[in-house]
């Protein structure tokens, strides 16, 4: 039996955590069962998101490989106790463990686990890959539907933040960025270089005040400089939602023409911005990446695997939103189905003897998302080039990180890597790429850490593997560097910044 | 320059496809996991199908896909006595390594080409390119402080692929190609680069190529312009054929061998490297058909616009089958042969 213990730096300190007094009952509940003890893991994280996807503990199959994938599926869904599985892990939620009675939950999990059909919760969805997961479905509708939810809230998404304030109104980084944009382009101009047109392009606008930072600061700086920059420049704001971009529009109203608004899915840029191709002097993208589907993948002695999820509703909570809507919980995920399908205000209109009007529609909607949780469960990949990050991009490019240091479990943040590769050829050859996110900067730190998913507010948070990034811009000839955030040099937020390398 | 071939000699500039799994190898080498005889047992396979491969798409000159070597620079750089290289190991084997010259070179042993070039001439009995990378451009992968003037380096580094050359044409070698992907970005420099490339040329006798472009490090353009920083400087060259990029850029500096009455011969780019679009056999026939306006047939050789290095394995081939149809196209035209259908081909091989 291996026991891991992820947030090391809590065992030190003025109040290290009682790691005896949670262990003590997991393991000894463990030890009483008859789980095959030699091939199991004991794996404590500690989630610091209080709105998260995870139960204080919980148990994750690691599947057998040398079966065809749906055939060590169905052995595991079969309710033979063992069936498909080459190990087990138990995930213990060290945050949580002290207010939690672990000796019955871990023997309610163990009987679960011996007899999956006695099982209580309420799945929302088959297991499929984290990417797939309805999860991602509830973010896009926050996105889709953020007033419903603000309204319900009672507070803007802005307000959310910790802080309560997005750094896209930060005028000095604005102003940092753009006298770099200058210098380039005096040395274009200088050497009769300087294309007539000159292009930068955001994704994911959000409510436009990054925009009118930058640009108002872009107005300032280019008539203080001797060339008049602004008059050929073109701000091109794209996003995923009209309604958002109509709003963000707004917000630079008063800079006319230099802006176009266009809508722009964040994973696959190209596909609107083609136009763009080595053009875009800047990409600018704030916290996109941690908001896009990922997967996570693993090694596990050795082989590698891909985390499946499943969304679940626990019982207790199941059967108290069942009881509001006045249904049966076996309901609730069809409801739900329907729900990030219709969005509030079409649910109601669809489903009226269930809710009468948004309002309901909206609560339903924060019951759900506020009781989801995501079982998980371990899969082998044939191989690392059969799996796809996305287009253009096998798993080949985990295989560094996968064999750096043993066992591993990390992001492969599909959304971003798809969004970052195609982003890539957009640049100008003097261009750059700048993203503000919540980046893991050494692949080492997964060992010691739990970065995502979170719940934030109504959407999805899950911090963005670096160095992969880094890897796959490297591996397209650009450099990548993530360094902390200029002006607030201690916050979890980093500067991503990509160069033409070579 | 048709170097005893047909009529529109096509054929590659030099890299075919690195198969990821290769590519995994040679990182397996760097980190220690194989062994140096598995990488070479590895690099003789890849080679062995990138000549079948050519042949059975039709090329006419055949290179063995430059597919020992990590990219364009270190294969060579490594080589070479005095270049200092710190540390030999990469992360990733299409890095470049670190190359410093602290002194003067002196003599190096062979470079290992020759070796390569046998292994290639005995599995086919169609015309094989060497390539090299040319004098210029290897220099500016190196960090010199062993001359006070850089030009020296550039001449040292000519005068040893100079001998390297002299012992390929022992070999056997008749067409050698000079690589010189730096150029372009330092056009000011051209005058240098000339001067150091005909004293490779003068290494041996035998057909030379010079190849200039844009740059394909990671399939991206490194510089956009124009060749005329070449001309008319190029014409000092003791080579016999110019391979230029134009399908990519267009064919606007078509005009350039005109307007200085370049009578030598042109390795036409007709097939795009950067992109994975197949071009169709019809519009390399077009591209064809327009340099003929300028370069009469047999001055004329086909090729991509540059090594096919970083397209798929499967996109190469269709570029490749699409290049050598149109070629066949434009030499029915010509009436120096029937147009052999793409599918005919295909079904042929």
């Amino acid at each position: 039996m291996r026991v891991e213990i992820r947030p090391v730096s809590r065992l030190r300190g003025d109040k290290p955590l009682d790691l005896t007094g949670a262990l003590a009952p997991v393991v000894s509940e463990l030890a009483a069962s008859d789980v095959d003890l030699s091939r199991l893991t004991l794996t404590c994280d500690w989630i610091q998101y209080k709105a998260n996807f995870r139960d204080v503990v919980d148990y994750r199959p690691i599947l057998e490989a040398g079966r065809a994938a749906d055939e060590t599926a169905e052995l595991a869904d079969s309710g033979q106790p063992y069936g498909g599985e080459a190990g087990l892990e138990v995930a213990l939620d060290l945050r949580r463990a002290a207010d939690s009675d672990l000796s019955a939950k871990v023997r309610q999990l163990l009987a679960e686990h011996q007899n999956p059909a006695s099982s209580r919760r309420v799945p929302l969805e088959d297991w499929v890959p984290g990417r797939q997961s309805c999860i991602w479905q509830f973010n896009a509708l926050y996105w889709q539907a953020l007033s419903y939810w603000e309204q319900a809230t009672g507070r803007e998404y802005e307000q959310a933040l910790p802080g309560g304030e997005s750094d896209a109104r930060n005028v000095a980084a604005a102003r940092e960025l753009i006298l770099e944009l200058f210098k380039v382009w005096d040395d274009l101009d200088a050497r009769a270089a300087l294309p007539s047109e000159l292009y930068v392009a955001e994704l994911g606008v959000g409510n436009g005040n990054q925009a009118r930072t930058w640009l108002d600061e872009f107005v300032a700086l280019s008539a203080a400089h001797s060339r008049d920059y602004y008059r050929r420049l073109h701000y091109l704001m794209g996003d995923y939602s009209p309604h958002v971009l109509s709003r963000a529009m707004k917000a630079v109203a008063h800079h006319g023409e230099h802006v176009t608004a266009l809508v722009v899915d964040a994973t696959h840029p190209a596909m609107s911005l083609g136009f763009l191709r080595e053009k875009a002097f800047l990409v600018y993208i704030s916290n996109v990446y941690d908001n896009l589907p990922s997967d996570e993948v693993a090694r596990i002695g050795g082989r590698a695997y891909l985390v499946e999820v499943r969304a679940y509703l626990a019982a207790a909570e199941a059967a108290s939103i069942a009881a509001s809507l006045n249904v049966s919980p076996d309901r609730l995920p069809d409801l739900t189905s329907k729900l990030v399908k219709l969005g509030p205000e079409l649910l109601c209109e669809a489903l009226p003897q269930h809710f009468p009007g948004a309002a309901q529609a909206v609560t339903f909607w924060r019951d759900v998302w506020g009781a989801l949780r995501l079982q998980e469960r371990y899969v082998p990949l044939a191989g690392l080039d059969a799996y796809q990050i996305a287009d253009g991009l096998t798993g080949e490019l985990l295989r560094p990180q996968l064999e750096a240091d043993g066992d591993l479990r990390m992001h492969v943040n599909n959304g971003a890597m798809s969004s970052f590769a195609h982003t890539l050829p957009l640049l100008h050859p003097f261009g750059r790429l700048q993203c503000h996110d919540l980046f893991l900067t050494d692949i080492r730190q997964y060992l010691a850490g739990f970065y995502g998913p979170g719940k934030y507010d109504g959407s999805v948070v899950n911090w963005v593997n670096g160095p992969l990034l880094r890897h796959v811009g490297g591996r397209a000839g650009f450099a990548v560097k993530i360094a902390p955030f200029g002006q607030r040099p201690g916050a979890n937020i980093k500067t991503l910044t990509v160069q033409v390398r070579d | 320059m048709n170097n005893g071939t047909r009529l529109l000699p096509a054929t590659v500039i030099g890299s075919y496809p690195v198969p990821e799994w290769l590519g995994r190898m040679r990182n397996d080498w760097y980190a220690g996991r194989i062994s140096k005889r598995h990488l070479d047992e590895a690099h003789d396979m890849a080679i062995k199908a990138a000549v079948l491969d050519q042949q059975l798409v039709g090329l006419d000159v055949i290179s063995d896909g430059e597919l020992r070597r990590d990219n364009d620079v270190d294969y060579l750089l490594a080589r070479i006595n005095g270049v200092e290289i710190r540390p030999r190991a990469k992360t990733d084997y299409f890095d470049y390594f670190d190359a410093a010259v602290t002194r003067p070179l002196h003599a190096s042993d062979d470079l290992g080409l020759v070796e390569d070039f046998r292994f290639v001439r005995q599995l086919t009995d169609l015309p094989v390119k060497v390539s090299i990378t040319g004098p210029f451009s290897l220099a500016r992968r190196i960090d010199d402080t062993g001359y006070s003037d850089n030009g020296e380096l550039v001449r040292a580094l000519a005068r040893t692929l100079a001998a390297e050359a002299g012992r390929l044409a022992a070999a056997g070698a008749q067409i050698l190609q000079i690589d010189e992907p730096f150029l372009a970005g330092r056009p000011e420099e051209v005058e240098l680069a000339i001067e150091a490339i005909n004293l490779v040329t003068e290494g041996a006798e035998v057909s030379w190529s010079l190849h200039v472009c844009w740059g394909n490090r990671y399939a991206r353009p490194l510089w956009e312009g124009h060749y005329d920083f070449l001309f008319p400087l190029v014409k000092q060259t003791d080579v016999q054929m110019l391979a230029l990029e134009f399908a990519r850029t267009g064919d606007d500096d078509l005009r350039l061998l005109e307007q200085h009455g370049w009578d030598r011969g042109l390795g036409l780019g007709v097939i795009d490297v950067k992109s994975r679009q197949v071009e169709s056999a019809d519009l390399v026939a077009a591209r064809i058909r327009r340099a003929l306006r300028v370069v009469s047939p047999d001055r004329l050789v086909i090729n991509p616009d540059c090594g096919l290095r970083h397209v798929p394995l499967d996109i190469a081939q269709a570029k490749l089958a699409a290049m050598v149809a149109g070629v066949a196209q434009v030499r029915a035209e010509l009436g120096a042969e029937q147009p052999v259908p793409s599918t005919q081909r295909a079904a042929d091989s």
